[in-house]
């Protein structure tokens, strides 16, 4: 009974906020009310069997005495369902999803919670744009449809015109038209040339060596013939000319290796030449020859 | 300018003080008012606001001349050229700086809109950016609008004038009142780009019929299911009126501000916590209704009255008619005013008309020397007892402007 009288006063403070004047026994059932409400809410609708309903009803008088009822039926809860009038009477309990509703107007809310103002003609272009093409909109269309494609045509052909062996022919075939489609692909962001394929460094070396070996052939022939060709295309050493991708912290100078910087007799001239200079006396070779040269200019 | 010759206008009372002001400074007349709350015991003469305001003027303008008496109970304002946001003047970068004070217990729109009937006519574009420790971005309970309603009521305005490009609005930091209404926290940047000769004629004689609503309820530091709350009833109000109602909700956390003490001359606090609503209804004409209720800075009100007595306050400033709602009265009576030499004609609602402020507004503009306004019924179909004011515009248009 006691405990019983705790949750009551628990619950009652809540009421007697919003209307002080009325009776504690419309206020107990006010709050029953909401917390069955609170409750329905939360998990499911309660089924209240009929006959306790009506009981209630007929008993609604004697507040003390219900409230003894209610603590004898002890931790069943069904008792707050007293507030209800009869069966005719329907709770609707709305579920909105506010999450589905958020994603749905986002693009409304971008377009209102900005910092220009909101502009109504601006809200309906949106709308309008893809319903109706006017004749002359659709010529326009067409029109610009044309200058585009003739310009990726122009860009494709100066850009592939190597592959092409006589100008007549202006879309590549065979090979030359999958050789065109890699090009485009490097274009577009392809990593690797479609061609350049794995294989073991024996068969490419042999290939190379192969292709070497046909140019020399040609370029001998020709000599033979009397013929003038191309020059020879400088040798690529990709090796010696090209900087090494490294990584990220290593050191700018020297070999790191085994938790020591390794320097070799090149780099330790290198920070050595440096040194000499800014002490400028005696100095290298390089320098004497600069002075020399200054001087005989005077 | 030419007001050298001319005696000053004088006026009285604190009343309509900003408007008169900015009329001074369109027209380049000297105004002298007096008799600024002579009466009160604890604080005679200007507010705080006002002051600031004043301190707003002089870094929009160049060469104008203030004089406060000592007790602040007169002022004498010679308006200079309204330069705008030109560097060297008050600007740092193209920006005006403009601090509001501690104590400063009215809204950030008591600013925002008379600089907008300001700055149109400009010689350079304004940016504003306010900001320091009374800057309240909401509604307050001394009726000014908040800034969200300023954004979406106010400045589509413009529009009806061709001015609409480059105006901005930015919110950076939302703040309601503080404690006993004084002071917020927030920091809005305000742009305007659009500067012109000549405002267009405008006749604005249809209503239309309200097509849309929308609004925004902010949260500042407390929970954002009070927006939830507000939008919900609403909703349920405007829904079955108007059924394209959409109310967006933005929740933000409160600014925190230094308050230095002695024991802790570091310290900071929260400020302006609290909720509110602004609503906006769009008619299929283009006019703009506003409405906006926020949390008391006492508290003690439930979001659910906040929501019904927003919805509330919009039906009745529909309710009221007309093509103009009472807040942008001043606003649109100035621009017509200040338009070319030729009849402009609106149609505001019987009682949007008969409003004190309108009143005292057409008084102030006559003494500016505008020509009366023409009033007269509304006829045809959408009467409903309106009036509609001819206004003949004075053609002065933007000073700034005349030599190029």
């Amino acid at each position: 009974m006691i405990g019983k009288r705790k949750r009551d006063t628990a619950i009652v403070p809540r009421a007697t906020t919003f209307d002080d004047e009325e009776t504690p026994q419309t206020n107990t059932e006010s709050s029953h009310d909401i917390f069955r409400k609170f409750f329905e809410a939360q998990f499911q609708p309660l089924d209240v069997p009929g006959a306790q309903i009506t009981r209630r009803d007929d008993a609604e008088g004697e507040s003390d005495e219900e409230a003894s009822e209610l603590s004898d039926t002890g931790s069943n809860w069904d008792g707050l369902s007293e507030g209800e009038d009869g069966p005719e009477v329907v709770q609707i309990v709305e579920h909105c999803d506010a999450k589905s509703l958020d994603l749905m107007d986002k693009k409304a809310r971008k377009a209102f919670m900005t910092a220009k103002p909101p502009s109504s003609l601006v809200d309906r272009t949106p709308a309008k744009s893809p319903k109706r093409e006017t004749e002359s909109d659709k010529d326009e269309n067409e029109i610009d449809a044309d200058h585009l494609k003739n310009d990726l045509a122009l860009q494709r052909l100066l850009k592939e015109s190597h592959l092409l062996e006589s100008a007549s022919d202006l879309a590549p075939t065979g090979k030359n038209r999958l050789k065109a489609l890699d090009l485009r692909m490097q274009e577009l962001g392809s990593k690797e040339s479609l061609y350049k394929q794995r294989m073991p460094s024996s068969h490419r070396r042999g290939i190379q060596a192969k292709a070497e070996m046909k140019e020399n052939k040609r370029r001998k022939e020709a000599r033979e013939n009397g013929i003038i060709l191309e020059k020879p295309t400088p040798k690529a050493n990709a090796n010696s000319s090209k900087r090494r991708e490294r990584g990220v912290g290593g050191p700018s100078i020297g070999k790191f290796a085994g938790g020591t910087l390794n320097l070799s007799k090149h780099d330790v001239a290198a920070i050595q030449g440096s040194g000499r200079s800014s002490r400028g006396r005696g100095g290298s070779r390089g320098r004497g020859r600069g002075r020399g040269r200054g001087r005989g200019r005077r | 300018m030419a007001s050298t010759s001319q005696p000053p206008l004088r006026f009285t009372s604190h009343k309509n003080f900003v408007y008169r002001l900015v009329f001074s400074t369109l027209t380049g007349r000297t105004i002298h008012i007096s008799q600024i709350r002579p009466s009160s015991p604890t604080n005679p003469g200007l507010a705080p606001h006002e002051i600031s305001f004043l301190r707003l003027l002089d870094a929009v303008t160049n060469g104008s001349q203030m004089e406060i008496s000592y007790t602040g109970t007169i002022v004498v304002y010679k308006p200079g050229l309204i330069t705008g946001s030109a560097t060297g003047t008050g600007a740092s970068g193209g920006v005006i700086r403009h601090e509001l004070p501690v104590g400063c217990t009215r809204g950030v729109s008591y600013f925002l809109i008379p600089l907008c009937l300001l700055a149109p006519f400009s010689k350079s574009p304004i940016k504003v950016t306010f900001s320091g420790p009374g800057v309240i971005t909401s509604a307050t309970p001394t009726g000014d609008m908040s800034v969200d309603s300023v954004r979406t009521a106010i400045l589509p305005l413009f529009n009806q004038f061709g001015i609409f490009n480059n105006i901005e609005l930015r919110i950076l930091k939302r703040s309601n009142p503080g404690p006993n209404g004084r002071g917020g926290g927030g920091e809005v940047q305000f742009v305007f780009g659009h500067q012109l000769r000549l405002p267009k004629t405008l006749h604005l004689m249809n209503p239309g019929r309200i097509k849309r609503v929308r609004g925004v309820a902010y949260s500042v530091g407390v929970s954002g299911s009070n927006n939830a709350r507000m939008i919900e009833t609403a909703r349920g109000i405007l829904n079955p009126l108007v059924p394209d109602t959409y109310v967006f909700s933005d929740v933000s956390s409160a600014p925190f501000v230094p308050a230095p003490e002695k024991t802790n001359p570091s310290g900071k606090k929260k400020i302006g916590l609290g909720f509110g609503l602004s609503l906006v209804a769009e008619s299929s004409t283009g006019c703009l209704f506003s409405a906006d209720v926020a949390s008391p800075p006492s508290g003690g009100e439930a979001p659910e009255d906040i929501g019904k007595r927003c919805a509330y306050q919009l039906l009745e400033t529909v309710s009221k008619g007309g093509c103009v709602a009472p807040a942008a009265v001043p606003v649109m009576l100035g621009l017509m005013t200040m338009g070319s030499e030729d009849v402009g004609r609106i149609q505001v609602g019987r009682e949007v008309m008969a409003a004190e402020s309108t009143i005292q507004l057409a008084r102030d503009l006559a003494k500016f020397g505008a020509p009366g306004w023409g009033l007269r019924d509304a006829s045809g179909e959408n009467e409903n007892g309106d009036v509609i004011i001819s206004v003949v515009g004075r053609g002065i248009g933007n000073v700034g402007r005349k030599v190029a």
